[in-house]
Order: C-alpha cells, then sequence, then structure tokens
C-alpha cells in the first residue's frame, strides 16, 4: 500500500461510516414530512391547545424527537470526536440507537394520536433505552475529551439534563391513563423546558463553537462570553423547572430572563465570528442559521411575556411554535444542508476517482424551495395561532409540508451524488 | 482569548506553517486563511498533530491537492499543491 492510500485510509477511519450518520439524517427528513402531515390533521385540535393527548402532541413529538433529536444524535456521534480528538470506541451503540429510537418514535407518536395507551408506554419505553445508550457512548467519548472544553461542558450538561427530560417522560406517558401526577400541565411544561432548551438547546449551542467558527472560517470566538452564557443557561434551566413544577410565575419570569442573558452571550460569540470569518458567501443555508438567531431571544421575551401574565392570544402554542420551529428546526435545518454534501463529500471519491467538492453535492433548486416554504410555514402559523384561524394554520402547514418534501428531495440527491462514481 | 497566530516561515520546500496546539477549527481556518492570501506560492506544507479530515473539502473546493510527507515524531505533515 503507498504512502498516500495510507493516509487517505487514515484520514477517513477518524470518521463513522457515511451510513450511520446519514440514516439519522434521511430519518430526521422523513419525520418532518410526517410532523408537518400531523399538524395538517390536527390544526382544527391546535387551537388552544393545552397538552394533553391528540394530534397536535403527535406532531410536537415528531417535530422534537423525530426531527430534532434524531438531527442532534446524528451530529453528535459523527462530530463529537473530531471536536474532542477522540474516536467513538465502537459502532454498535449508534447502530442500536437508531433502530431502537425509529420504531418507539412511530410507536410513541402513533400512541398519542390515538389515545392508545400501550402503543405510548411502549414507544416511551424504547425511547428512554435508546437515548441512554447514546448517553452512555457520548458520557464515554466526552469523559476521554482533551480539547475544546466549553463544548464538552455543554455536551455534559445535555446528558445531565437529558435523564431529567426522560423521567418527566415517561411519568406523562403513564399518566395519560394512570393519573400519577396531581398536576399534569407543569410537569409537562417542566419537560418541554428541559427538553427544548435543555437537552436540545445546550447541544445546539455547544456545537455551535465548532460549527459556525469551521462553515464561516472564523477563529474560534473567546470563551469567556461562551462560558458566562453556559451557566446563566443552567441557572435558567434550574428556575424555569422549579417555576413549571411548583407553579410559581416569579421563577419562570426569572428563567426567561437568565436565558436572555445566555442568549445575548452566545449571540455575541458568534456575531464575533461572523464579523472575522474569511468564507463571505455563507449562502442558504446561513440565512436560516441568521433567521434562527433572531427567533432564539424572541421566544424567550414571549416566555417574559407570558411568565408575567401578560395577554398574548394563543401564548403556550405560539410560545411552543417559536421555539421548537422558529428557534431550533430553523438552526437545524441550516447546519444540516452544510453538514450533509461535506460529509458526502468526505465519504465520496476513493477507489481511484477524484474527490467530490461540496458545491457538487449541494443541489440548489431543492434547498431554495424549503426555504421559501419553511419561512412561509414560519408567518402563517404564528398568524394562525394569533387569530385561532384553523384555515391558516392547514394552510401553514401545508407550506411546512412542502418545506418537508424539498428538504428529503435535497437530503435525496445528496445521497445519490455520493454513490456516483467519479472520473478526473 | 483565542490562540494566537500560527507561525508561518519560508523555505526551500514552499511556505510552511505550524498549527499544532490549537484547538478544533483554528487549524483549518489558518490553513485556509494561508492560502487566500495573494503572496502564498503553489506549495504549503503544513506541521500537524492529526490528520485534518474537515480541512480536505475545503481543500478540493478550491482546487488544492494534498498528500503526507514524512515529518517529526508525533508529528503529521502535509504537503499543499496549488491546481494539481
Amino acid at each position: 500500500m503507498t504512502v498516500a492510500a495510507t493516509f487517505l485510509g487514515g484520514a477517513k477511519s477518524r470518521l463513522l461510516p457515511a451510513s450511520i450518520p446519514l440514516r439519522f439524517f434521511a430519518a430526521a427528513a422523513l419525520f418532518q414530512c410526517l410532523a408537518w402531515l400531523m399538524l395538517l390533521l390536527g390544526a382544527d385540535e391546535l387551537q388552544g391547545f393545552q397538552g394533553g393527548l391528540g394530534r397536535p402532541l403527535a406532531a410536537v413529538h415528531l417535530l422534537t424527537l423525530g426531527v430534532l433529536v434524531m438531527t442532534a444524535i446524528g451530529a453528535a456521534f459523527q462530530l463529537l470526536p473530531v471536536a474532542t480528538v477522540q474516536p467513538l470506541r465502537r459502532l454498535w451503540p449508534a447502530r442500536a440507537v437508531f433502530w431502537l429510537a425509529v420504531p418507539a418514535i412511530v410507536a410513541l407518536t402513533y400512541g398519542m394520536s390515538e389515545g392508545e395507551p400501550g402503543a405510548l408506554a411502549a414507544g416511551a419505553a424504547g425511547i428512554a433505552l435508546a437515548m441512554l445508550v447514546f448517553a452512555a457512548a457520548i458520557a464515554d467519548n466526552l469523559r476521554r475529551a482533551r480539547s475544546l472544553p466549553l463544548v464538552a461542558a455543554h455536551g455534559w450538561a445535555a446528558l445531565a439534563v437529558v435523564s431529567a427530560v426522560l423521567l418527566l417522560g415517561v411519568l406523562l406517558a403513564v399518566n395519560s391513563w394512570a393519573n400519577l401526577l396531581p398536576d399534569q400541565a407543569s410537569a409537562a411544561l417542566a419537560h418541554f423546558i428541559l427538553a427544548a432548551y435543555g437537552f436540545m438547546g445546550l447541544l445546539a449551542l455547544g456545537f455551535s463553537y465548532v460549527l459556525v467558527p469551521m462553515f464561516a472560517m472564523s477563529p474560534a470566538p473567546p470563551r469567556l462570553p461562551g462560558w458566562i452564557g453556559f451557566w446563566l443557561a443552567l441557572a435558567g434551566f434550574a428556575f424555569g423547572t422549579a417555576g413549571a413544577l411548583l407553579a410559581v410565575d416569579l421563577l419562570l419570569a426569572a428563567a426567561a430572563v437568565l436565558g436572555l442573558g445566555a442568549a445575548g452571550c452566545h449571540l455575541a460569540s458568534m456575531a464575533w465570528v461572523w464579523k472575522r470569518r474569511l468564507r463571505k458567501r455563507m449562502g442558504l443555508s446561513f440565512v436560516l442559521v441568521r433567521v434562527a438567531w433572531l427567533v432564539l431571544p424572541a421566544g424567550l421575551l414571549l416566555g417574559l411575556a407570558l411568565a408575567l401574565g401578560l395577554p398574548v392570544p394563543g401564548g403556550a402554542a405560539l410560545f411552543g411554535f417559536l421555539v421548537l420551529v422558529g428557534w431550533l428546526l430553523t438552526f437545524l435545518m441550516g447546519i444540516l444542508q452544510r453538514i450533509l454534501p461535506f460529509l458526502a463529500s468526505m465519504h465520496a471519491g476513493g477507489s481511484g476517482g477524484r474527490p467530490a467538492r461540496v458545491s457538487e453535492l449541494t443541489p440548489g433548486l431543492p434547498l431554495k424551495l424549503h426555504a421559501g416554504c419553511h419561512f412561509a410555514a414560519m408567518a402563517v402559523i404564528p398568524a394562525g395561532i394569533v387569530a385561532g384561524n384553523a384555515a391558516l394554520l392547514r394552510l401553514g402547514a401545508v407550506a411546512g409540508l412542502a418545506s418537508a418534501l424539498a428538504f428529503c428531495w435535497f437530503v435525496l440527491v445528496v445521497m445519490l451524488r455520493l454513490r456516483a462514481p467519479r472520473t478526473r | 482569548m483565542t490562540a494566537e497566530a500560527p507561525p508561518v516561515w519560508n523555505s526551500a520546500d514552499g511556505t510552511h506553517i505550524d498549527v499544532r496546539g490549537l484547538p478544533p477549527p483554528e487549524p483549518m481556518v489558518a490553513v485556509i486563511a494561508l492560502i487566500e492570501r495573494p503572496e502564498t506560492g503553489d506549495i504549503i506544507i503544513v506541521h500537524l498533530e492529526r490528520e485534518p479530515v474537515f480541512l480536505f473539502p475545503e481543500l478540493d473546493e478550491r482546487g488544492w491537492s494534498y498528500e503526507p510527507i514524512p515529518g517529526d515524531p508525533g508529528e503529521f505533515r502535509l504537503r499543499l499543491t496549488r491546481g494539481a
């Protein structure tokens, strides 16, 4: 074997097999279609939705577990070893997480939609098991981390939070038929705060400190604002969870203020990166990312207004939409459309063919369609929530479904180009 | 604080840059910043701690080729060639 062949083999061995991250990303793309479809079917129930079983709850979990968590898991398995400079010891946990999580998400959301306790319980148990395997694999990697302490700290905190999310989630699932909890709404709010801001938020913020400078071609931002933001965020989760469980609005308001401080620190770091970037043309993906950065504080401000008792029509549903779709989904779709061709280019080629360029692996039309339809959904659905208009909600869900289908098209094209032979 | 600028020097075999000790993604950013400078020549020797996995797509995109060359113990040394 030549030196060059050894080198390329060594470089690629630091990556997971392409099938591992890509299966999570492809599943996320498909679950996004199902989430919007479920919202379309449940649009009439969304008005005045306050939690409880039904299609809106199923749509929320198709989005959170199916899209956000699957994307985060795929990204974590692929990118964390690079960030920590430590390879994953074993690949089977990644495959096990996928095969545990996918049927569990289907069962859980079917149970939520149709009010089937058996499916709900089986799904909740499967997801809990999948997340525990994921947490164990990631903890093993973080424990050996030699680099990027801020990213590792976000990872550790996310893993700590996930146990509370799972506990509350399983309790809520059991409570749907056993009535164990004295106040289901309080537990559901705590579950939401910890899952959305705690688990997903920490992963999104933590990975941003590596991914955004990498894609923008910028030096890493100063560490101090990142650390201040991290501790403010942890304090916010503590106040928010306590406020939700104890039903104390003042604690929830304090949590929102702490969250705004954390978001401010994070956005200051991202602005620092943006100002110093070498890559001037950041493309459509970073239009999505920048919109998500704007929605992050907007969601927290709405949360603060709700905690202070200000009248906001459809306030709870609007808050959930801003956090889950406006911030997290928009951010992850922006990042994913950069990661996918980037990863594919590292796995493509070989066998004597020339390497595939990222630009060759990025189809433009599906991404333009996705962004247009996604932004349309982001505009129409809040209007439908505020106006209490089911027709607007349905229209927004159709736009969201179109965006999800366009994203599936994009994923499919990247995968087909990944498999295509190349010649010089 | 962010890391200081990595050392860059010229020798007979090309322009050298030593990015060892920098956290991700600083090595990649430093190399790309160097190759985008107008005064940079056609050959760059990069001194790294490990294979720069995420650098390769960026080099491909910019039309640079790369190959490993012998380095010091514990070092991964890479020769980049413009337009090859």
